[in-house]
């Protein structure tokens, strides 16, 4: 087993996720409002990056997609934040007036019907195909280390970055109101505050950093598929959200690590057979829900991901 | 001068007229006390007040300014104040959180929050708190999370949290109900303290021995209906509000 590989690829995954995971945490932990649908923002960035980046479709390929802008690497990265922002407005302002369950179901039917759009529209980035071997931006200028280090690296900072601005906010008297606004709308209202406000602009501010994940997830794997951004992907971040601790960031990070770790550890075991590593990746997911239970049950590291307390305390 | 002006305000519920062509004035610094029957259309009142319901006819008037058909929270922002007959609170905040989370901060705003420019304000914000919490009693409970407060105590911090917003008229919805009788004393003691102030309320209230005492003047519902109001003297022994509270005996002239 090659541990250096498998280091980097755990970095590279956690922090592209850990994102994800966080901004589930603004939206859910702090302001209480249940997103089945993080998935959509992570795919918008990815396919976005991809259909600014990629070279117009050339006549002589099997490629069916119509869109192609040749732009540079940091414009496709831009227009994957700016694409995260579009869909949170799509689907933020239709549902500013939903709560609770009928806010999951909306927003997880929101990602459905986008994943739907990918997979049946060819001309949008080939269906099911989809895109395969995306170029990776900037090789020549960071020829002078391994392009996965550089990657990592560059994956952390960005998750380092997301994370102070986020800590920051929540340790404001924004994620005060927030949380006010999780506890009881209704007491916030009635103090003379727009609840509507901060439910829009949590959904909008929050959603690009997952997009720009999902343009970071494009350059990890090369590819674009439909397959890599089904609601699997919300699950998983879901799952992480909920052992790590609801509520705390740092507990969000935990939480995607442990899930992460576990994944790529069982990848890594070398199997003789495909029925082998086929029984192995079927239980890996029955393995997960068990350890979900088991932290429900009994919480063991509660006390490492408590949610910070704010300055204002006497 | 007339703080608070309501005429003619109705609102139904499918057939049930809970407040029925409903006027009454609030003078401003006056300590008003609210009563009728259950029924009367005293919450719905307030309700009406404070935004939660439209009325369907009439004028709610707050220093002139109308406040019928504007959404809850600019009728707050316009300095109405109120608390719920179950008590509202952010029950994941400790009590002084509680506090600065109703009043409006810089440091609610995005940029404002994450470059940190909110600090001198939020500490001025926090001193004030501390004194509400003071004057409600609960001072030595402000880092405690809401959820371990007492019903009574609850209700002290709901009450608090409406007066660390500075409003105009502040309208209490039964704030004995579930507090012990030493709350109470100070909650009567506070309220008097804040009316000396030149703070205007208006208190809803079923214990009419605790408001009696309390107020200058008693609004008397029934029926969605203003019935009477005057000072609580003459209210005591008005025998069209015995009757409405005890019913009336058969054969009473109406």
């Amino acid at each position: 087993m090659n541990w250096g590989q498998l280091a980097i690829t755990v970095v590279t995954l956690v922090s592209i996720l850990g994102v994800v995971t966080l901004v589930l945490n603004m939206q859910y932990g702090h302001a209480g409002m249940i997103n089945f649908g993080v998935v959509a923002y992570f795919a918008a960035g990815a396919y976005t990056y991809v259909l600014l980046t990629q070279p117009p479709p050339s006549e002589t390929s099997l490629d069916q997609y119509v869109i192609g802008l040749d732009l540079p690497g940091w414009a496709g990265f831009v227009g994957a934040a700016i694409a995260g922002l579009v869909f949170a407005a799509i689907t933020g302002w239709p549902t500013l007036r939903l709560r609770g369950e009928y806010l999951a179901l909306t927003t997880f039917a929101f990602a459905e019907v986008f994943h739907s759009f990918i997979v049946n529209e060819q001309r949008f980035a080939n269906g099911t195909r989809g895109l395969v071997g995306v170029p990776r931006p900037y090789r020549e200028e960071l020829s002078f280390i391994d392009y996965d280090i550089a990657l990592a690296v560059a994956s952390l900072l960005f998750l380092i970055i997301v994370y102070v601005i986020f800590e920051r906010m929540v340790r404001s008297p924004y994620g005060r109101a927030l949380e006010a606004l999780r506890d009881d709308e209704l007491a916030l209202v009635t103090s003379g505050k727009r609840s509507r406000r901060f439910r829009l602009e949590i959904f909008l501010f929050t959603a690009p950093f997952a997009a720009m994940a999902g343009a970071f997830y494009v350059w990890y794997t090369t590819l674009a598929i439909p397959d890599l951004f089904t609601s699997e992907v919300t699950f998983v971040v879901w799952i992480a959200l909920v052992l790590g601790g609801e509520g705390s960031n740092r507990g969000a990070l935990i939480g995607i690590t442990m899930v992460i770790l576990f994944e790529e550890l069982i990848r890594a075991i070398p199997f003789d057979t495909i029925r082998a590593a086929q029984i192995a990746a079927s239980l890996e997911v029955a393995a997960l829900g068990l350890l979900l239970i088991v932290f429900l049950r009994w919480q063991p590291f509660a006390s490492l991901t408590r949610a910070p307390k704010r300055v204002a305390r006497s | 001068m007339d703080l608070l002006r309501i005429e003619g305000v109705s609102k139904h519920f499918g057939g049930l007229n809970a407040v029925d062509d409903c006027s009454f004035t609030v003078e401003e610094g006056s300590l008003t006390g609210l009563i009728g029957p259950n029924g009367a259309g005293k919450s719905t009142v307030f309700n009406l007040i404070s935004g939660l319901y439209e009325p369907e006819s009439g004028s709610i008037k707050l220093d002139g300014e109308e406040l019928a058909g504007r959404s809850p929270d600019e009728i707050a922002a316009l300095g109405v104040g109120r608390t719920f007959q179950t008590p509202r609170s952010f029950f994941t905040l400790s009590c002084l959180e509680n506090l600065l989370a109703s009043i409006p901060s810089r440091g609610e705003h995005l940029m404002s929050s994450i470059l940190g420019t909110y600090r001198a304000e939020e500490e001025a914000a926090t001193a004030r708190a501390k004194d509400y919490l003071d004057l409600v009693g609960l001072g030595a409970r402000s880092d405690i999370s809401a959820d371990e407060l007492s019903g009574g105590e609850l209700r002290m911090l709901e009450v608090a949290r409406q007066l660390m917003r500075n409003p105009k008229i502040l309208l209490l919805d039964e704030p004995t109900a579930g507090v012990t009788p030493t709350l109470q004393v100070r909650l009567a003691q506070t309220l008097r303290e804040l009316h000396a102030q030149g703070l205007t309320v208006v208190v809803v209230e079923h214990n009419l021995g605790f408001l009696l005492d309390l107020v200058e003047r008693v609004v008397v519902m029934v029926s969605g209906r203003v019935l009477t109001d005057g000072d609580p003297d003459a209210i005591r022994s008005d025998p069209e509000v015995i009757s409405a509270y005890l019913g009336r005996r058969d054969g009473d002239a109406a």
